[in-house]
């Protein structure tokens, strides 16, 4: 029996019994459009390797690390003793930074090529929920090596919760597992990085690339008013994915890149009773929300000013998630219009904000 | 130190030469492999059936060489002229000893060069005007003067990491020149030689691409398939042989410079001494994906090949470049001119005496007379003494000796590998780097600093006063680089 006879009775025989040439027959009809908005198309793709990256390096860093007493010298041992442990965790961190980018970039882009419209708005409410789960997978992670910076960079993250009124203090003493933050916040924040999120973010993204099989990849509406005969598509299989996969290692790259060239380095060990150290700030991905209620707080003064403030941004938030039941029409009408400003504005806020807050770090 | 410093904050005098380096590379050996691609597509073009497809190659092939010359014979040359700018100011001792050395190997390769620069232009001037055989010799011309321009300058930077153990025995005699042929020879000339040999071709076709990508796929889908996956295939000769090849170099290189590739493994460090590896890490993975991208962009999917895919090649092809130049740099630390200078100028076997007579004993770009100056004088003072004078000479001291891999607050910021050590502790650091103690972790990667305790003195106030802005013994320069 010649190897192809092997391999094909082989297949045969899962074939047989998982429907694998359902899955290719399907597969070969999927298609993508083709326009000059089609470089947008790969950054869910970008998002996902970079996701699988994290799983893969998440685990390596999961065989030294021990979280609570000794989660600082677990760190630094990683960092400083093991061969290529320093590479590994680097890559984990660079990675969840240009992952939660990436997300950002997908998000826009869809949002601008108004790709949430029937019947994708599925699609955009469970993308929303990933970059929900990634953002606290970011918080989460950060605060694991217990250095100086993680340390009060937590303290600080988490008055983002404590000023909700009424229930926010309550949610963050959960989160810290107490009114400090301490070895024990390390093990709650431990659970919550690699077994809680990780049981939501999967099938969630299961369900949301399950999604994006199902409707295909969204035309932007300059593309929909084109007549059929004039729109140009390209196959899913092999060209698209042979361009996916073409990202993925330009992806790699860049990660490779910034991993090497500016590796994650690890503070002085937290002290609870030092003070903070001058220019603590949240992540990068945390700074917009953080300006942006700490701008609030200036205009808006007291507690009635506190709560306006954070009532006035959860409800741009829910505006944002909302977009897809009230920017319905096939047609670029006044709602449209509405939401594509939206969509600006919020642009300009995310980085206005950003700058303010890397502007003005004390 | 017989020469005045080249100054250059924040980014250093290295990265000066570094980024005009990194630029030059990425054309000057793209002149060189495409001189081979061009006669090569040429030939292949003239080989094909007469129609319209072969028409099309030769078309496009007097677009390619146009793009050829204005990149290679305007941009290549200026930047290779900037590096002679550079590295003048940045390492005029090391650059001496080269001149010395190589007078008659540069007078080769600039025949050489005019050759090159002259057959170009005929071969562009030249397309449908004259016999196509004769244009192809031409271009064969080319090839051939470009290759002995690599031929030239890689036995005089190869000399560099490894001088080798001939030239070694007569350096500093004056005879020198006589083992001219020892030095351009050197272990690592000929891995080298190949290591770049292989790098030209894949620049070749890297660049290749960029041209390609701009054919139309829709109106003429054979000349761009044909054209480009014959592009993709010059690649394959680098991703082949270049990881043989690079263990072959680094074979040949001591051993005590290859450790320093190693010294990233286990740790980052301060992520100053383990960069190397680091980027050496940067270079295989970086290689290995634009084989990959250009498989899946370009070979698999030539018609829909455009150029945003061409520049990602490039900008993947100018990462590996960078960190090839930069580790090749990073592995003759902590030498300039392997075994013979230090990165820093200072000749090896002046260390004694430089210790002995002190490091600004023969300048002439720091003053060591009488003080000038009556009012700052009190009794019992001498120039030695006299802590403004003290500063001014730390501070040449310190654009002397550390100032050609050091800057104050930029790149490998001394205020910042300092910080936290006041005068005392800084002044015992760099006594540690006087001492050069066989176990010394620095004698790796650092040359000792030479110099008398006054000299130690002097370079430790200077220090203090940078990295300790606000100690009492702060003094402000006064009298610096005057006579």
């Amino acid at each position: 029996m010649t190897s192809k006879t092997v391999a094909s009775s082989v297949y045969d025989w899962v074939d047989e019994r998982l429907g694998l040439s359902e899955l290719a027959a399907f597969a070969r009809h999927k298609t993508v459009p083709v326009h000059s908005q089609s470089f947008w198309y790969y950054w869910g793709g970008i998002s996902l390797f970079l996701f699988i990256v994290q799983c893969f390096t998440g685990v390596l860093l999961l065989v030294y690390y021990q979280p609570g007493a000794d989660a600082y010298e677990s760190v630094r041992q990683i960092t400083f003793v093991m061969n290529f442990g320093w590479l590994i965790r680097s890559a984990h961190a660079w990675a969840a930074s240009l992952m939660i980018f990436s997300i950002l970039v997908h998000m826009f882009s869809v949002y601008f090529m108004k790709a949430y419209r029937k019947p994708r708005e599925l699609g955009w409410l469970s993308g929303m929920a990933l970059l929900g789960v990634a953002s606290v997978f970011g918080f989460s992670g950060y605060l694991l090596p217990m250095d100086e910076l993680s340390y009060f960079a937590t303290k600080v993250g988490l008055q983002i919760p404590s000023a909700i009124p009424g229930i926010g203090e309550a949610i963050a003493n959960m989160l810290r597992g107490g009114p400090d933050v301490s070895d024990f916040t390390v093990h709650r924040f431990f659970a919550l990085h690699v077994v809680v999120l990780p049981a939501i973010f999967v099938p969630l993204l299961g369900f949301h690339l399950w999604l994006v099989q199902r409707y295909g990849n969204a035309a932007p509406p300059s593309e929909e008013a084109k007549p059929a005969s004039e729109r140009k598509t390209m196959p899913f299989l092999p060209n698209f994915l042979r361009k996916d996969l073409a990202m993925w290692l330009i992806a790699l790259n860049i990660l490779a890149l910034l991993a090497s060239v500016f590796p994650w380095s690890l503070g002085k060990p937290f002290d609870p009773l030092a003070p903070a150290p001058v220019g603590i700030h949240p992540e990068w991905y945390f700074m917009s929300p953080f300006e942006m209620l700490k701008l609030l707080g200036v205009v808006l003064q007291g507690e009635a000013g506190e709560i306006a403030g954070i009532l006035l941004f959860t409800l741009g938030i829910v505006l944002w998630i909302l977009i897809p039941f009230y920017d319905r029409g096939k047609e670029f009408g006044q709602r449209a219009r509405a939401a594509h400003y939206f969509g600006l504005l919020a642009v300009f806020a995310l980085l206005a904000t950003t700058i303010i807050g890397y502007w003005t770090i004390r | 130190m017989n020469y005045p410093f080249w100054d250059i904050p924040i980014l250093g005098s290295g990265w000066v030469i570094g980024i005009i380096a990194i630029f030059h590379v990425m054309i000057s050996q793209f002149a060189v492999g495409g001189g081979l691609y061009l006669p090569l597509a040429e030939r292949k073009a003239m080989r094909m059936p007469a129609g319209p497809l072969r028409d099309a190659w030769l078309t496009q092939l007097a677009v390619y060489s146009k793009f050829f010359l204005i990149l290679t014979a305007v941009f290549g040359t200026v930047s290779g002229v900037g590096i002679w700018f550079a590295i003048g100011l940045t390492h005029p001792e090391a650059t001496s000893t080269l001149i010395h050395n190589f007078v008659f190997g540069w007078a080769m390769e600039w025949v050489f060069f005019i050759v090159e620069l002259t057959t170009i232009a005929v071969y562009y001037s030249t397309w449908g005007k004259i016999d196509p055989k004769l244009h192809l010799k031409v271009g064969w011309v080319y090839a051939g003067a470009s290759a002995f321009t690599l031929i030239i300058i890689n036995g005089i930077l190869t000399f560099m990491l490894t001088p080798g153990d001939t030239w070694l025995a007569v350096a500093g005699t004056g005879q020198e020149a006589s083992k001219f042929w020892y030095a351009f020879f050197n272990p690592t000339y000929w891995p080298s030689l190949f290591m770049r040999t292989c790098v030209c071709c894949a620049l070749a076709g890297i660049w290749a691409l960029i041209t390609a990508s701009r054919i139309d796929g829709d109106k003429q889908p054979e000349l761009k398939t044909s054209l480009v996956k014959w592009s993709v295939k010059w690649l394959v000769p680098s991703f082949v042989a270049t990881p043989f090849i690079l263990i072959w170099y680094l074979w040949m290189v001591p051993a005590s410079q290859r450790a320093l590739l190693t010294l990233g493994i286990g740790t980052i460090g301060s992520g100053t001494f383990s960069v190397v590896t680091r980027i050496a890490l940067l270079i295989i993975i970086t290689s290995a994906t634009i084989v990959g991208v250009a498989y899946f962009l370009a070979y698999r999917n030539p018609r829909d090949f455009n150029l945003s895919h061409a520049i990602a090649i490039l900008l993947l092809a100018l990462i590996a470049t960078g960190a090839g130049e930069y580790s090749r740099e990073m592995l003759r630390k902590p030498y300039v001119i392997g075994g013979w200078m230090f990165s820093n100028g200072v000749r090896v076997p002046y260390v004694a005496r430089i210790n002995q007579e002190g490091y600004l004993a023969h300048s002439n770009w720091v003053w060591n007379g009488p003080i000038l100056n009556e009012r700052l004088v009190t009794p019992g003072m001498t120039t030695l003494n006299d802590p403004t004078f003290s500063y001014s000479r730390g501070e040449a001291i310190f654009r002397g000796e550390c100032g050609s891999c050091h800057t104050l607050n930029g790149y490998r910021p001394l205020g910042k590998l300092l910080a936290g050590r006041d005068q005392a502790n800084i002044r015992s650091f760099i006594t540690m780097l006087h001492d050069y103690k066989p176990d010394s972790p620095y004698r790796r990667f650092m040359p000792p600093m030479v110099g008398t305790k006054q000299d130690i003195d002097d370079l430790a106030n200077f220090l203090n006063t940078q990295v300790n802005p606000l100690a009492p013994a702060a003094q402000k320069p006064m009298q610096t680089a005057q006579k």
